[in-house]
């Protein structure tokens, strides 16, 4: 870490919550056991995963507790983090039972949908232009989830449904970053440059050739799904990537 | 909105000659190391950072009558009444103080760099060494013990003022009031109404934006209603999507 931005524990973080929280959502919808089974471990592998990740990165990991000794809800760092500690124990308990109460499962969802979104407000509400003049980084990170979350599940054998939202998510996350490079572009110059032709260009390009544009094109020729799930979710970890660190260009020495 | 009994900064742009005494007074006093800089004109750091927590920043320009103008200003921490870090600090290790100061707690602070983010003025930062933020205390240690800021006793102009705010808003307003009678229209006090009125206010020449200020800040608390809303709708939006196209394929059995 240099000069203390949110670097790659950051990143890493959003990514397994993004794509851990979307596989779990997505197979709620399907009324499939065991894919749900497996969506719940992938959330609560994420949710794990990303907390420890998210302890590492503070600059005093030791006094985490100090988030659970204090009650700030108007801080999103905050909320996210007992979001996170709840979702954590929600979906504990439900991997542990054979059969599943429904209102525990609505729970868990619920609280996996706050997960997930909480991560893109966090970002949003914040003095750094190219994440806070628009509004969209939570719509972009939700997507993200959807898209990534669905890649997981399908290289766990998912129906047809599921490969059929993802491919409309897709196009509705393209869009959705399109619009917000636009959108930011006059208050956040220098991060968008960063992204089309600066030090960031290999992680936007990476991701729009083959985070986005190679898996439709395998999608829609229904080929190599298996690959087309594999670049998606290295698409969904660059996405992270250039959003976490194109906010903060020109701020860190 | 600050009481008129706290502790104020007063800065005046119309008196600052750009000399940096207050930046080199901050760092002697708050025993703060130089950085290393490379020379992009001058020395001076370009940012502020965990160890520098004041510094001045130069704008050029060409007015409305053609006539240059080289303003210069303060860059530090404005100690907002609706301060964005605070709001955003998970653990209330930056908190306000008594008098309208706003510090962190070093020993409460876990160093998850929120604050930094959130500052509209980009005031505070990470120390690595320590692994907390840093930022301007307002000197408390020595208003504590009767003394002016630091910066404010390097200055060697009265380009800056130290007092209750209840003073330093009447003086802001009355320089302003001779300056526009000396012909400056523009003349104007910053910090009356930004971020819920900030502890260290501005008499300009020009409007805030030519210096590089940012105009009417949204504090924190409203950033976060718009956010939290903006991704409710968003959770509404494409989870219904998503959740109805792979529904819908289901039950069909793919047909389309
Ligand atoms: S200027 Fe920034 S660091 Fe200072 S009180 Fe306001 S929000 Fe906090
Ligand atoms: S870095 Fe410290 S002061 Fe800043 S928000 Fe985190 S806990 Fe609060």
């Amino acid at each position: 870490m240099s000069g203390g931005e949110w670097g790659i524990y950051i990143v890493l973080y959003f990514w397994l919550a993004g794509f851990g929280g979307g596989a779990f959502l997505l197979a709620l919808s399907q009324r499939d056991r065991w894919l749900e089974r497996v969506g719940a471990w992938l959330a609560f592998l994420g949710v794990v995963v990303g907390a420890l990740l998210l302890v590492i990165d503070l600059g005093q990991p030791l006094r985490f507790w100090h988030l659970l000794a204090s009650f700030r809800p108007i801080s999103v760092m905050w909320l996210g983090s007992a979001f996170l500690f709840l979702d954590g124990i929600a979906l504990f308990i439900l991997l542990f039972l054979r059969e599943w109460p429904p209102l525990l499962v609505w729970v868990a969802a619920i609280l996996t949908l706050l997960v997930v979104g909480y991560t893109g407000v966090l970002l949003t509400a914040t003095a750094k232009p190219f994440w806070s003049a628009s509004p969209l980084i939570p719509w972009i990170f939700l997507a993200s989830a959807g898209t990534t979350g669905a890649a997981v599940l399908a290289l766990f054998g998912a129906s047809e449904g599921v490969h059929r939202a993802a491919y409309w998510l897709a196009w509705v996350e393209g869009a959705l970053i399109l619009l917000h490079l636009v959108w930011t572009y006059p208050s956040a110059e220098t991060a968008v440059r960063a992204l089309l032709s600066g030090p960031l260009a290999w992680a936007f390009w990476g991701f729009v050739a083959f985070g986005f544009g190679l898996p439709l094109w395998l999608e829609t020729r229904k080929k190599g799904l298996w690959l087309a799930a594999l670049l998606v979710l290295v698409g969904g970890f660059l996405l992270r990537y250039f959003v976490v660190y194109a906010g903060q260009i020109g701020y860190v020495i | 909105m600050p009481r008129s009994s706290d502790f104020a900064i007063l800065f005046d742009a119309s008196y600052c000659i750009g000399c940096r005494a207050c930046q080199v007074g901050c760092k002697q006093w708050n025993d703060l190391p130089a950085t290393e800089t490379q020379n992009t004109g001058s020395y001076d750091p370009l940012v502020l950072s965990a160890q520098t927590w004041l510094k001045m920043s130069y704008h050029e320009g060409l007015d409305k009558q053609g006539e240059v103008y080289w303003d210069f200003t303060r860059t530090s921490c404005m100690h907002c009444s609706e301060a964005a870090c605070v709001e955003a600090c998970p653990t209330g290790a930056m908190n306000y103080r008594p008098g309208g100061v706003v510090t962190v707690d070093q020993d409460w602070c876990i160093g998850c760099r929120n604050c930094v983010q959130a500052c509209p003025y980009d005031a505070v930062h990470y120390d690595e060494e320590k692994g907390v933020v840093q930022k301007c205390t307002l000197c408390h240690d020595r208003i504590a013990n009767g003394l002016e800021p630091a910066c404010v006793k390097a200055c060697p102009t009265g380009a800056l003022r130290f007092g209750t705010y209840g003073a330093m808003r009447r003086a802001a307003r009355e320089r302003v009031e001779a300056l526009k009678a000396e012909g400056y229209d523009e003349a104007n006090v910053y910090g009356l109404k930004e971020m819920g009125g900030t502890h260290v206010i501005y008499v300009l020449l020009r409007h805030p934006s030519t210096y590089g200020l940012p105009i009417e800040p949204m504090t924190q608390r409203h950033k976060v209603a718009v956010d939290w809303l903006s991704a409710g709708i968003a959770a509404a939006t494409l989870g219904t999507l998503g959740w109805v196209i792979a529904r819908r394929e289901e039950v069909s059995g793919g047909e389309s």
